[in-house]
């Protein structure tokens, strides 16, 4: 097994991508994917440490952030798209690419 | 067959399922709320525009209420157990119930119970299927419980997911509101921003000690330095290096693949994700949503007994599991990250005034003010003594009852016809209902910190137990600090008793039974916690075991 710094800075690598994509990025969308990246890095890091400890915390662990990522995703999207479906799709701009639309 | 299973059940319900007995009538009660919604489904009936109206339906809040009563109940009888036989642990160390878990739990299901009162016949909340709504309510009071009453990082996680899924559909879905949730958008993010940083500091809390229960969590995180030590010694080529690398590979394998400097950087990064991911999670949302002024818009585009239950309840398991963590999982270094919580402390009361002076409208003046509000809880656990707990658990207590009363009384004035969004709207109140008037009075002195109400007692718990710790300079900031913060709570009162509003508008105010008691038990904690203390302090100390 590589040492667990390597590890950790893939792991931390993820995250401040997706840290920086939640705080800089304005299409709803992509923000989205960016939480999903950092719970991604949170997922590796159970999996390396599962592997490290031979545990099977971490890799129940890392399924249950996986189901949550899903279930948090479902979520998120259902709400955008309800609200968009009110709220800013109701003048739908066709002029504009769907992309631009979500922007928030 | 039948027998086999039943004595399975009898077994387990007298084993571990006790201790979830009160979520799991909480539980039965919220399907049988869904359930009892599509029974009997809600038909408009044609109104003389040609509208459709709905027939109130009392069913859903009643179900609802009934299962907060049972979920009490079996609550009283778990607490004379534990006060016979000590905390009860179970499901494998995951969860414990003890008085911590007891005092809040009730706390939290008066919560809820206040909210389903105030959310009865109210305009904002749309009278389609509304059986969803108090059911959403129940799960939420439940992953709460949960919340205090988890010991393991893997049920804490799921916990505060459970109970934010529950926010981000109370907040947003558009069919249980007649307003426009846009703001919604902007709570669900931060939300799972929140968690997302959670999860991560628990990647790193379980890589630090190879365990997820948090006592073992922080007996591992006590014994760094000296393995840090270790492992330094290890890195080096002396004679006395490959020893220690030969020791260690046959006492703590797992060992050999850190780095010294990481092993004492990864619980800095962890506690700082953990205590901003759940602050982010549960307390920064109301406000995240307080910034949405587009459209000048009267309101959140959140009903007012959902920001209510945000604001209160939410905003109480987040600082419940936040001073659990804390204390458990990072006690021993209290000295030293005092100082970020302070800070973030600090930051929080400024920006709560700060932002509510210069507000007009009376949810966003409520909800800015309780994160300084907040700040002075976070404040309590930069004393971290006997007094310390103490004080934060009296003031998340009769916090909860001043904000549910000064919501309560705005739900109250405006519901039927404008819904009190500004000040502007209570201006001229005493005209409309002299009661009315007196109780918001009371609730805005109480918040603001007067010296007869609850909310005095609660700030001067902190202050005492900041000085008494030694932190002189932040127990003054407490004290001046309530002034900006008095004065911005004691407009709305100031305007509401002596504005004048033009003769049209003036129409009595009508409060129904349920106001009425929801109000009375706010008006009779903000009152009475202040007059005669001392049933109240002995609640608080009883949930730190004291």
């Amino acid at each position: 097994m590589l040492p667990v710094t390597h590890y950790l800075f893939l792991s931390f690598a993820l995250y401040f991508i997706g840290f920086t994509g939640v705080l800089t990025r304005r299409n709803l969308v992509v923000k989205l994917f960016s939480i999903e990246i950092i719970l991604n890095a949170a997922s590796i890091n159970f999996m390396v440490f599962a592997r490290l400890y031979g545990a099977p915390t971490g890799q129940a662990f890392s399924i249950l952030v996986v189901a949550m990522l899903a279930l948090e995703l479902f979520v998120a999207l259902v709400i955008i798209a309800a609200v968009c479906s009110r709220w800013k799709c109701a003048t739908r701009d066709y002029g504009k690419a769907l992309s631009s639309q979500l922007d928030y | 067959m039948l027998n086999h299973i039943l004595s399975a059940f009898r077994t387990y319900m007298h084993g571990d399922g006790a201790m979830l007995l009160p979520e799991m009538q909480l539980f039965l009660f919220a399907i049988g709320t869904l359930a009892m919604d599509s029974w009997a489904a809600n038909a408009p009936s044609e109104s003389a525009e040609g509208s459709p109206v709905y027939q109130q339906n009392y069913w859903n809040p009643a179900i609802a209420l009934a299962g907060i009563a049972f979920s009490a109940l079996t609550l009283g009888m778990l607490r004379a157990r534990i006060m016979q036989s000590g905390e009860l642990a179970g499901f494998h160390l995951t969860l414990v119930i003890d008085n911590y878990f007891v005092f809040f739990s009730a706390l939290f299901l008066a919560a809820t119970a206040l909210v389903i009162l105030l959310s009865v016949n109210s305009s904002t909340i749309s009278p389609v299927r509304q059986g969803r709504y108090f059911a959403l309510l129940l799960f939420a009071c439940i992953s709460m419980m949960l919340m205090v009453s988890a010991v393991d990082l893997v049920v804490i996680f799921l916990a505060v997911e459970a109970a934010a899924i529950c926010a981000y559909f109370l907040a947003a879905t558009p069919g249980l509101s007649n307003r426009t949730p846009s703001a919604a958008v902007r709570f669900v993010f931060s939300s799972a921003l929140g968690s997302a940083l959670v999860v991560y500091g628990f990647s790193l809390l379980y890589g630090l000690s190879g365990a997820s229960n948090i006592t073992q969590v922080a007996r591992a995180l006590g014994s760094r330095h000296n393995v840090a030590k270790v492992i330094a010694l290890s890195h080096q080529s002396s004679q006395q290096g490959l020893q220690m690398l030969q020791l260690l590979q046959l006492r703590l394998p797992e060992a050999v693949h850190w780095h010294a400097f990481t092993l004492e950087v990864l619980p800095i990064a962890a506690f700082l994700l953990v205590s901003v991911g759940i602050i982010v999670k549960f307390a920064v949302p109301p406000f995240q949503a307080a910034f949405n002024d587009a459209n000048g818009e009267k309101d959140f585009g959140i009903p007012g007994p959902v920001i209510l239950y945000l604001s209160g309840a939410f905003t109480i398991a987040a600082a419940a599991l936040l001073v659990r963590l804390l204390f458990t999982i990072f006690a021993d270094s209290q000295n030293i990250w005092w100082y970020i919580i302070a800070g973030l402390a600090i930051c929080g009361i400024g920006y709560g005034i700060l932002g509510s002076l210069r507000q007009t409208n009376l949810e966003r003046i409520v909800v800015y003010s309780s994160i300084g509000q907040m700040g002075y809880v976070l404040l309590g656990i930069v004393a971290a003594n006997e007094g310390a707990a103490t004080a934060m658990t009296y003031y998340l207590f009769t916090y909860l009852f001043m904000v549910t009363g000064l919501f309560g009384v705005l739900i109250a004035v405006g519901e039927k016809n404008a819904p009190a969004g500004f000040l502007s709207d209570l201006s001229g109140l005493r005209q409309r209902s002299t009661v009315m008037a007196v109780l918001l009075i009371v609730f805005v002195l109480s918040l603001a910190g007067a010296p007869p109400t609850a909310g005095f007692f609660g700030r001067y718990f902190i202050f005492h137990s900041l000085l008494e710790t030694g932190h002189r300079y932040i127990a003054w900031f407490v004290a001046l600090s309530s002034l900006p913060l008095a004065y911005s709570y004691l407009r709305i009162a100031v305007d509401a008793w002596r504005g004048n509003k033009s003769a049209s508008d003036s129409t009595a105010v009508v409060f129904g039974v349920r106001e009425a008691i929801v109000l009375g038990i706010c008006v009779f904690v903000s009152l009475a916690a202040g007059l005669y203390s001392e049933p109240f302090t002995r609640m608080a100390r009883y949930a730190f075991g004291q």
